[in-house]
C-alpha cells in the first residue's frame, strides 16, 4: 500500500518534471490534418500533386509568397525589380534566415536551388518545364541575386511562390544525398520535419527560428486518408481536426453540417470542370452540334441541385479568380428548343450516339455526368457514359485521342493565370489537346507569352476565352469551391483556394 | 425414433428452403421480365427538383428518389435486368467453355490435358481483382466486357470439376463397353459422360450466378463496370455511398435486392445439391 503510494508520487513528480521540461513558451497543441494523397517524395522538384503543397508549404519558402488572399508578397526575397525588358529580375534577399538544420539562407542557396531545378536533378522531375524561362541565377553579393531569363515569363514571379521554386539547403543535400532529402525535407518554413511514414502520414513541429509569424501550435500531423467516408468519420470522431480538399464529396456536406462539433468551410478555388468535345470526329465535329449540346443542358439547375451551391457556373474554362477571366462573357442559356433546331440544321438524326468519358472514381462528377446525359437524351441524343480508371483516362485515352464525343476535364492551375490552362487545352500538339488545331488560336496563345505588359496580356487572354467559347470547344460546367471539413477546436483557420495551405496562424483549443 | 423425427424436420426444412428459393428467385425474375411494362421510362427520368425524396412519403416514389431525383423503385427493378443478365450470361459462357475443356482433357488425357490444366493452374493463381482491374484498364468497362471477364475468370472451375468426374467415370464398365462396341467418341462424351456429371455442374452454376451478381456489383461499385446511366445494383450502391448518413434509401434498397436475389439463388442451389446428391441423406 505504502509502496503503491510511493510509486504514484514518484510518477507524478516525474510527469511534472517532464512537462516542465517540454513546455515551450508559446506554441501549444497538435493539429491533425487528413490529406487524400501521399506524394511519395518531399523534394520540390519531384512533384506536381497539389497535396504535396498542402504539406510542403509549411516546410519550405519561395522567394515570393502568395497566401490565401492570392496577392503576391515578399517571401525569402524582400523586394525585386524586373529589368532588361523582363529578361532579368534582381532579388534582394531576406537576411538572418536559417534552414531547419541551422544552415544559413543566402544567395548561394538560391543559386543552388535553381541550378538543381534546371539541371540533372530537375530533369528527372515534372517541375522543370514550368520554369523553362529561367536561364541561370547570378550571385551579385551574399544577399542579392540576378535571375536571367531566356524569354520574358509574365507568370514567373507567381511560380516562384510554390512547387519547384522552393528554396532548398545546399549543404544538407550535398552531405546527405538526394534520396535522403526526398524523405527528410529541410526548408526555412514555419514547421520543421519530424518523421514520415509512407502511405500513413508525416509529422512536423513548430520551428522556433522561423523568420515570419511563429506557429501557434507545437505539432502538425498529416494523415493520408483517401476514402472520403473514412476521413469524415475520423473528423466526426475527433481524431482528425481538418480535412483538406480534394476529399469531401458534395453529398457528404449535410452530414458534416448536422454535427455540432464540426463544420464545413469553403472558398472559391481555381478548380474548373468541363466536358470537352471531340472536335475531330463524330457529330461533335460540327460547331452547331457542340453549341446545341450546350444549349440543351441546364447547367445552372445541375449546379444548384447536385452541387448544393458549392460551385459557380463558368462560361470559359476558368473561374473568377483566374487572370484572364472575362466578366462580360455571357453563358449560352438553357434552351432545348434552340438545341433541337441546331441539331436539325446540322443534319443530326435523332438517337445519334454521344459517348461521355469520365473518371471512374469521382463520385460528384459522376452524378453531374449522369444529369448531363439525361438532358442530352431530352434533346434526342443517345448519351452513354463510359468511366475509365483515372490514370488510363489521363495518360492514354485523352492524349491518344481515343475518347468518345465528350470527355471530362478537371483543371486547377494554381498560378491562377489563364495561360496555364488555355495553352495546354487549346494549343496544337499539347498533351491535353488531341483533336484541335487552329492557327488563329495558336497565334493568340503564343503572342501573350512573349509580353510582360499585364494589361495587354489580360486583353489577349480574354480574347482567347471568348474565341474558345465562340467555337464551343468545351461544354463549360462549373468552378468548384475548395471544401474543408473543420473541427470546432481549430481557431483562426483561413481556407486557401489552391491547397497551398500554411498553418502558422492556426491555433487549437 | 429421434432419428426419424430429425429426418422429418430436416425434410421440412429442405422443403421450406425450396419454397423460399423459388419464391425469391421467381419473384425477382418476374419483376425483371415485366420491368419494361411496369416502368416505361426505365427509371431514367431525372427530376432535380425532387432529389432525395424520402421513401414512403410520396406515392409517386414509394422507395424515394436518388440524388438526381430518379425513382429508386424503378431503378431497383430495372437494375435487376443488368444483374441477372450478367449473372446468367457469364455463367452460361463459362459452363460451355469449361465443360468442353473438362470433357476433352479428362477423356483424352495426354497433351491436351496437360496444356489445359497448366493453363488452368496459372489462371487459378491470379487473384480475381487483379485480373479484373488489368482487363478493364486495357479494354475498358461495359456490360459485354464484364461478361467476358467473368467467363475468362470462371471457366476453369467447371473445367476442373468436369475433368475430375470424367477421370473417375472413364474407367467404369459402361464407358468401356461403349468403347468396346465402337461408339464414336463424341457420342460417349455427350451421351454417356455428360449426363452422369451434369449434377454438380448445375449446382455450381446456381451458386456462381449469385456470385457473379455480387462481382458485377463490386466492379460497378469500383467504377469499373457498366455505364453509370444504366441502372444496376452495384452502381446504385456506389452512387448512394456518399449519402449513406443522410439518405440511406439510395443504397439500402439496391443492397436489399442483391441480398434477396443471392439468398434465393443460394437456397435453390443448396436444395438442388441435396436432391441431386445420390449419397445424400435426402435421397429417396
Amino acid at each position: 500500500m505504502i509502496k503503491q503510494g510511493m510509486r504514484t508520487a514518484l510518477m507524478a513528480l516525474a510527469l511534472a518534471g517532464g512537462m516542465m521540461a517540454s513546455a515551450p513558451a508559446h506554441a501549444e497543441g497538435t493539429l491533425t490534418v487528413s490529406s487524400p494523397q501521399d506524394p511519395g517524395s518531399w523534394d520540390p522538384v519531384d512533384t506536381f500533386l497539389v497535396n504535396w503543397a498542402s504539406v510542403a508549404t509549411n516546410i519550405y519558402d519561395g522567394l515570393t509568397y502568395r497566401g490565401p488572399d492570392t496577392k503576391l508578397v515578399p517571401g525569402l526575397a524582400t523586394s525585386w525589380e524586373v529589368l532588361d525588358d523582363g529578361l532579368r529580375i534582381r532579388f534582394a534577399l531576406r537576411e538572418g534566415v536559417t534552414f531547419h538544420n541551422g544552415e544559413p539562407f543566402n544567395a548561394d542557396a538560391v543559386k543552388f536551388t535553381f541550378d538543381r531545378l534546371m539541371g540533372e536533378e530537375g530533369k528527372k522531375g515534372p517541375q522543370r518545364s514550368n520554369y523553362a524561362a529561367i536561364d541561370n541565377v547570378e550571385v551579385i553579393d551574399d544577399y542579392t541575386v540576378d535571375m536571367h531569363l531566356t524569354q520574358p515569363d509574365p507568370v514567373l514571379l507567381t511560380k516562384l511562390a510554390g512547387y519547384g521554386a522552393m528554396i532548398v539547403p545546399p549543404k544538407y543535400i550535398a552531405e546527405n544525398g538526394e534520396d535522403y532529402f526526398n524523405a527528410h525535407p529541410v526548408g526555412t518554413g514555419p514547421f520543421k520535419f519530424v518523421s514520415y511514414e509512407p502511405k500513413v502520414g508525416i509529422k512536423l513541429e513548430a520551428y522556433d527560428g522561423f523568420w515570419g509569424d511563429q506557429a501557434k501550435i507545437s505539432d502538425l500531423e498529416y494523415r493520408f486518408i483517401s476514402e472520403p467516408s473514412t476521413a469524415v468519420a475520423e473528423l466526426q470522431a475527433g481524431r482528425v481536426d481538418l480535412v483538406i480538399p480534394p476529399t469531401i464529396p458534395i453529398g457528404m456536406i449535410p452530414t458534416i453540417e448536422e454535427d455540432p462539433n464540426i463544420q464545413v468551410v469553403t472558398t472559391a478555388s481555381p478548380t474548373v470542370y468541363a466536358l470537352r468535345f471531340n472536335t475531330a470526329n463524330g457529330i461533335t465535329k460540327d460547331e452547331r452540334v457542340r453549341k446545341a449540346m450546350i444549349y440543351g443542358v441546364d447547367r445552372k439547375a445541375i449546379i444548384d441541385a447536385v452541387l448544393g451551391g458549392q460551385a459557380s457556373e463558368i462560361v470559359s474554362f476558368q473561374g473568377e479568380l483566374s487572370f484572364g477571366y472575362d466578366p462580360s462573357l455571357e453563358p449560352l442559356p438553357y434552351d432545348p428548343n434552340k438545341a433541337k433546331e441546331l441539331l436539325a440544321e446540322a443534319g443530326v438524326a435523332p438517337g445519334a450516339n454521344v459517348q461521355i468519358n469520365i473518371r471512374g472514381n469521382d463520385s460528384t462528377f459522376n452524378e453531374v455526368a449522369q444529369a448531363v446525359a439525361s438532358y442530352l437524351q431530352i434533346i434526342g441524343l443517345n448519351a452513354t457514359i463510359k468511366p475509365y480508371e483515372t490514370n488510363v483516362l489521363l495518360n492514354d485515352i485523352i492524349p491518344q485521342g481515343k475518347t468518345g464525343e465528350m470527355f471530362q476535364q478537371s483543371w486547377g492551375g494554381w498560378t491562377l493565370d489563364f495561360d496555364n490552362t488555355a495553352y495546354f487545352m487549346y494549343h496544337t500538339g499539347e498533351k491535353w489537346n488531341p483533336y484541335d488545331s487552329d492557327p488563329k488560336m495558336d497565334e493568340l496563345l503564343e503572342s501573350q507569352r512573349a509580353i510582360t505588359d499585364q494589361a495587354k496580356r489580360e486583353e489577349i487572354l480574354r480574347e482567347i476565352a471568348n474565341y474558345a467559347a465562340d467555337r464551343a470547344l468545351e461544354m463549360p460546367l462549373y468552378n468548384l469551391n475548395a471544401i474543408f471539413g473543420l473541427s470546432n477546436r481549430v481557431k483562426n483557420f483561413t481556407p486557401v483556394p489552391d491547397s497551398r495551405l500554411r498553418l502558422n496562424e492556426v491555433s487549437v483549443d | 425414433m429421434t432419428a426419424i423425427a430429425k429426418s422429418a424436420r430436416f425434410k421440412r426444412y429442405k422443403n421450406l428452403e425450396f419454397i423460399l428459393g423459388v419464391l425469391l428467385t421467381g419473384g425477382i425474375c418476374l419483376a425483371v421480365l415485366f420491368s419494361d411494362l411496369l416502368f416505361p421510362d426505365g427509371g431514367d427520368k431525372i427530376n432535380l427538383m425532387a432529389r432525395l425524396t424520402a421513401p414512403f412519403t410520396d406515392t409517386a416514389h414509394i422507395l424515394g428518389t436518388d440524388p438526381l431525383g430518379r425513382d429508386v423503385l424503378a431503378r431497383v427493378v430495372m437494375g435487376g435486368k443488368i444483374s441477372l443478365q450478367v449473372g446468367i450470361l457469364s455463367v452460361a459462357g463459362a459452363v460451355v467453355i469449361g465443360v468442353i475443356m473438362g470433357l476433352v482433357s479428362g477423356y483424352y488425357r495426354g497433351f491436351w490435358d496437360m496444356i489445359v490444366m497448366r493453363f488452368a493452374d496459372v489462371q487459378l493463381a491470379l487473384p480475381f481483382i487483379l485480373l479484373a482491374i488489368t482487363f478493364i484498364a486495357i479494354v475498358g468497362g461495359g456490360l459485354t466486357n464484364m461478361i467476358i471477364l467473368l467467363i475468362v475468370s470462371q471457366w476453369v472451375q467447371y473445367a476442373r470439376l468436369v475433368r475430375g468426374s470424367v477421370l473417375s467415370l472413364r474407367d467404369r464398365e459402361f464407358i468401356q463397353s461403349a468403347q468396346a462396341i465402337g461408339v464414336r467418341d463424341i457420342h460417349i462424351l455427350l451421351r454417356h459422360l455428360l449426363p452422369n456429371l451434369i449434377g454438380p455442374v448445375i449446382v455450381l452454376m446456381t451458386l456462381n450466378v449469385a456470385n457473379n451478381i455480387l462481382l458485377e456489383s463490386s466492379l460497378t461499385f469500383l467504377g469499373l463496370g457498366v455505364d453509370p446511366l444504366i441502372p444496376s445494383w452495384g452502381g446504385m450502391l456506389a452512387d448512394g455511398r456518399t449519402y449513406l448518413q443522410n439518405a440511406w434509401w439510395v443504397s439500402v434498397f439496391p443492397g436489399l435486392a442483391i441480398l434477396l436475389t443471392v439468398l434465393g439463388l443460394n437456397l435453390l442451389g443448396d436444395w438442388l445439391r441435396d436432391s441431386l446428391d445420390p449419397t445424400g441423406r435426402t435421397s429417396r
